[in-house]
């Protein structure tokens, strides 16, 4: 065909076959604006020009027939037209910008992402283990963000007046079912997994995507790292305990080791907190990620096992000699997963996660031991159409098998259910200009316990509003199964559900960030109960229900205080909710009005150091006082608490460091206990649920091997 | 960390060649297509015209697909440039058409030493443009880069001196002795002496720059 066109052309025009054709015309961008020093050429050929500063061209060429006019420039779209030679004269071409680059619109609605390199990112990875209230904890770094409550003696994530179960966590896109060691009344826990396998952390507190299901309120998305840069061994040497980790590359694989050790017991010897430890609390854990490309794909393993125990006799009102609790805990995750890209613009990933999570616990006489094994599947196919257009599909399924014995002296039971989950999403990304963006999707899920199918749709949209704004709204609809906790007694429940309205503002240039995000949570079919702690007996119901509503703030600044780095965050917040046993609907005790979390990091070059700040306040959280009337009507004193950490850089590759939380002490009550009885007088005695201990001090020494001496561990800290 | 880093990579801009003529031909035969394209670009370069340099080095790259030196050259330059950019996103936008054409130019020629450093040159750049935000993550994976392009071509001394700027300036800020890179650097400098590029057009760039940082740090 090529040919005889070629053919056809050379006899009509013999002589231009000898002769140089003139190639001309001029390049702007949409609105007209001339363009310098766009590569204009013929495809495959060495004839071409620059153009000018008027964004004219010109050049000569000895090609002739059918060519490829190429036009590139620096964040704009390549332009190409194939035409003949001789036509290609005065021409016309305007370059369209490249959605692709920095300045495109992305959609913020609801999401924080660390460390993405491409887009803006609220947290740098290195903040998740600097941040001085943190101490090492990625859950602590994320709770300075704005949508999270301070439940200063709970330690997990309380998103935007939901409770902790409400947000779900990630590895790889597969679920971690048991992200949070277990732990006791007053004793916060922290994150089970170590923030140094991860380089990409995506905190999402509403509005998120359709690949994401049962999770009511927020989820959390970590992400290994790919590639690991060189080997290196990593030594920790801390006054709770130590760590060893390793990483060895060959040619197409990789293996990151982790694992420490943490035991409270000298630490509770020299500064005894109010607790009565009989065993002070102590972990053992190991981490590991095998990585290894296939051709174009790669296939991450990773495995995590931790076993704690601890074992003490805490304060109670209704008990003078104190309620003893005593727990172990052995919990194995493993997650494995293939990506690749394929021909044609699709990419395949496919991946799969199982738990296995055992917990013995003796509370009082009675023993208790759960176990959990749960696995989840995930096959997702991700089709590229264009720059503009993309779509996402894939299908799940979750299977979780549960067990409890329980024995007391007077009573013993033994409860089992089985709960399968299958679901299916898709979701396109559709991208109109680089002023416009829309992600469409949809999530449906077939419950075989509850013989219910959900639908949930998702849609979120951006608008640019100005070289560095945007503003991004976001919708959708949620569902999730109650908990264990609930299932273990009645499977004659439905899907809990909550819909989100967001509209997002943000506002990034110049090393600053700006968010604002004022949001609207509506809460049904929320379990219901009518005893305070429910078993096999209970009645339950989904009739509950509830709303949150508020506005988050978010303000980090790296630019105007030279060799400091701070952000500031608040939330307001208003929810009220009936769930459970509560008799009307009221704030619950995990939810306050008004959150502020301030963290500055400054670094002091002629001390090689780098002083981190971090401030928390919450205020007064909601509590049933007995002696009134009323249901959760009055609140806690306000939260406050300030932490201070101190990284020393010793050498290149020696690390010291230390923190302390709640430097100035405040007196922080994080709640009351009432009496079972009223005492003579009428009156129900309380006491002061106060943390176990008021301050926590830390030191530790990191030091890291690697070949070419240079790595440290300030971004483990 | 990162002021270490940007203090680092403010002294590797430096580092950012003096463009040596590049006009010997070996061939007495006429030349080639190609040769004449190469020798116009660096005859651009040499006159300052960068930028009309690297469109005619893209446009040889796009018609040669099986050499990896125009689109090396295209990634150089938009990787110089970028060090003298103010416009934020007009120079994120040209690091990442610099990291396009290295890996253009590393499908072509894999385990290429020079690919490597310029790669790192790369990673540089970024730290320098945001030593906080990129810092952290660059700056080991160009380290890694240096020692792996020294441990394929442990005789280039173009590798040897990149190498050792680098060391020289964290070993600065940490008050440690630069002895061992000034020895590497020396070596360098007589490598430098009877180096023969590979083939035409290869990158001949860096003896200047050695004698000058010896003549500056070590003493």
């Amino acid at each position: 065909m090529k040919v005889s066109v070629v053919f056809f052309l050379i006899i009509l025009f013999p002589f231009s076959f000898f002769a140089q054709s003139k190639i001309s015309g001029i390049v702007t961008d949409k609105k007209g604006v001339p363009i310098f020093g766009a590569n204009v050429y013929l495809t495959g050929t060495y004839d071409g020009t620059t153009s000018d500063q008027n964004g004219n061209f010109t050049f000569e060429t000895t090609e002739t027939g059918v060519q490829t006019l190429t036009v590139s420039y620096v964040s704009f779209e390549t332009f190409t037209m194939i035409d003949d030679v001789l036509k290609l004269k005065n021409l016309k071409v305007v370059l369209r910008d490249d959605v692709n680059s920095l300045e495109t619109v992305t959609i913020s609605a609801g999401s924080f992402s660390a460390g993405d390199n491409s887009k803006i990112s609220v947290l740098k990875p290195m903040d998740i283990v600097t941040t001085a209230s943190a101490v090492g904890d990625f859950v602590g770094a994320l709770q300075t963000l704005p949508g999270t409550t301070t439940v200063a003696e709970d330690g997990r994530l309380f998103v935007r007046g939901g409770d902790a179960g409400e947000t779900q966590i990630f590895i790889d896109g597969i679920r971690v079912f048991t992200p949070y060691s277990p732990t006791t009344n007053n004793i916060p826990t922290r994150g089970r997994y170590s923030p140094f396998l991860f380089d990409g952390i995506t905190f999402s507190t509403g509005g998120y995507s359709a690949e994401y299901g049962q999770a009511l309120s927020s989820v959390l998305l970590l992400n290994t790292i790919d590639e690991p840069v060189q080997e290196k061994t990593n030594i920790a040497i801390m006054s709770v305990g130590g760590g060893v980790g390793h990483t060895e590359k060959w040619d197409n694989s990789s293996l990151s080791l982790n694992t420490s050790y943490v035991n409270l017991a000298p630490y509770i010897a020299v500064l005894p907190d109010r607790n009565t430890w009989e065993k002070p609390f102590e972990t053992a854990s190991g981490e590991a990620v095998f990585r290894q490309k296939i051709g174009d794909g790669l296939l991450k393993v990773y495995g995590a096992f931790d076993s704690s125990n601890f074992e003490l006799t805490q304060e109670d009102i209704n008990l003078a000699e104190g309620l003893y609790f005593k727990l172990n805990n052995k919990n194995f995750y493993t997650n494995a997963s293939y990506s690749e890209k394929l021909n044609k613009g699709w990419s395949i990933f496919g991946g799969g996660s199982y738990t296995y999570a055992n917990t013995k616990v003796n509370i009082d006489k009675a023993h208790i031991k759960d176990v959990e094994n749960s696995a989840h599947l995930k096959l997702k196919l991700n089709k590229r159409f264009s720059n503009y257009f993309k779509l996402n599909f894939g299908v799940e399924q979750f299977l979780t098998d549960f067990d409890e014995k329980y024995n007391a002296s007077d009573f013993s039971a033994n409860i089992r259910f089985k709960n399968n989950l299958s679901a299916f999403f898709t979701e396109a990304d559709i991208i109109f200009s680089r002023k416009l963006a829309l992600k469409l999707g949809a999530r449906g899920e077939y419950s075989e316990l509850f013989k219910e199918v959900t639908v949930s749709p998702r849609v979120s949209f951006a608008f640019k509003t100005g070289k560095n704004s945007q503003l991004s709204l976001a919708y959708g609809d949620f569902f999730q199964q109650p908990d264990n906790e609930i299932l273990k007694f009645t499977t004659d429940v439905e899907a809990q559900h909550t819909q989100h309205y967001i509209l997002n503002y943000q506002y990034a240039a110049n090393n600053r960030i700006f968010r604002a995000e004022l949001f609207r949570k509506q809460y049904n079919k929320l379990v219901t109960y009518n005893e305070t702690i429910p078993d096999v007996n209970s009645l339950f119901n989904n009739t509950g229900n509830g709303y949150a509503q508020g506005l988050d703030v978010f303000w980090r600044d790296n630019e105007s205080i030279k060799n400091v780095d701070y952000w500031v965050s608040y939330s307001y917040l208003d929810t009220e909710r009936k769930y459970k046993d509560y008799p009307i609907k009221a704030t619950p005790n995990f939810a306050n009005t008004h959150n502020l979390s301030v963290v500055a990091k400054y670094w002091i070059d002629d001390w090689k150091s780098q002083i981190g700040f971090s401030y928390q306040y919450g205020s007064g959280r909601t509590y049933t006082d007995l002696n009134s009337p009323g249901f959760l009507q009055k609140k806690t004193r306000d939260y406050n608490s300030v932490s201070l950490n101190w990284a020393y850089l010793l050498s290149q590759q020696k690390i010291l460091y230390f923190s302390i939380n709640n430097a100035f002490a405040f007196k922080n009550v994080n709640g009351y206990q009432y009496a079972n009885t009223p005492d003579a007088n009428g009156n129900f005695a309380r006491r002061k649920l106060l943390p176990a201990a008021d301050q926590f001090f830390f030191v530790g020494f990191f030091w890291t091997i690697s070949e070419d001496g240079k790595n440290n561990q300030l971004d483990n800290l | 960390m990162q002021n270490v880093l940007t203090y680092l990579s403010i002294v590797l801009t430096a580092f950012f060649m003096q463009v040596e003529a590049q006009t010997t031909s070996t061939e007495v035969s006429k030349p080639t297509k190609y040769q004449q394209g190469m020798q116009k670009a660096f005859k651009l370069w040499q006159e300052d015209k960068s930028w009309e340099a690297a469109n005619l080095f893209e446009r040889i790259a796009t018609a040669e697909t099986d050499k990896w030196l125009p689109p090396y050259y295209v990634a150089q330059i938009n990787i110089i440039n970028s060090f003298t950019e103010k416009d934020a996103a007009k120079l994120k936008a040209q690091l990442d058409k610099a990291q396009n054409f290295i890996n253009d130019a590393t499908a072509i020629s894999k385990g290429n030493p020079e690919l490597l450093v310029l790669q790192a040159q790369l990673y540089t750049a970024w730290i320098v443009f945001d030593g906080q935000q990129y810092g952290m993550t660059y700056s080991p994976k160009a380290a890694a880069l240096y020692n792996q392009a020294l441990a394929i071509a442990p005789e280039n001394p173009r590798i040897i001196l990149a190498k050792a700027e680098w060391d020289i300036g964290s070993a600065k800020y940490f008050n440690q002795t630069i002895d061992t890179y000034c020895k590497d650097l020396q070596r360098a400098i007589e490598l430098f002496a009877n180096f023969k590029p590979e083939g035409e057009f290869y990158p001949t760039y860096g003896e200047k720059r050695a004698k000058q940082i010896v003549a500056e740090s070590c003493k």
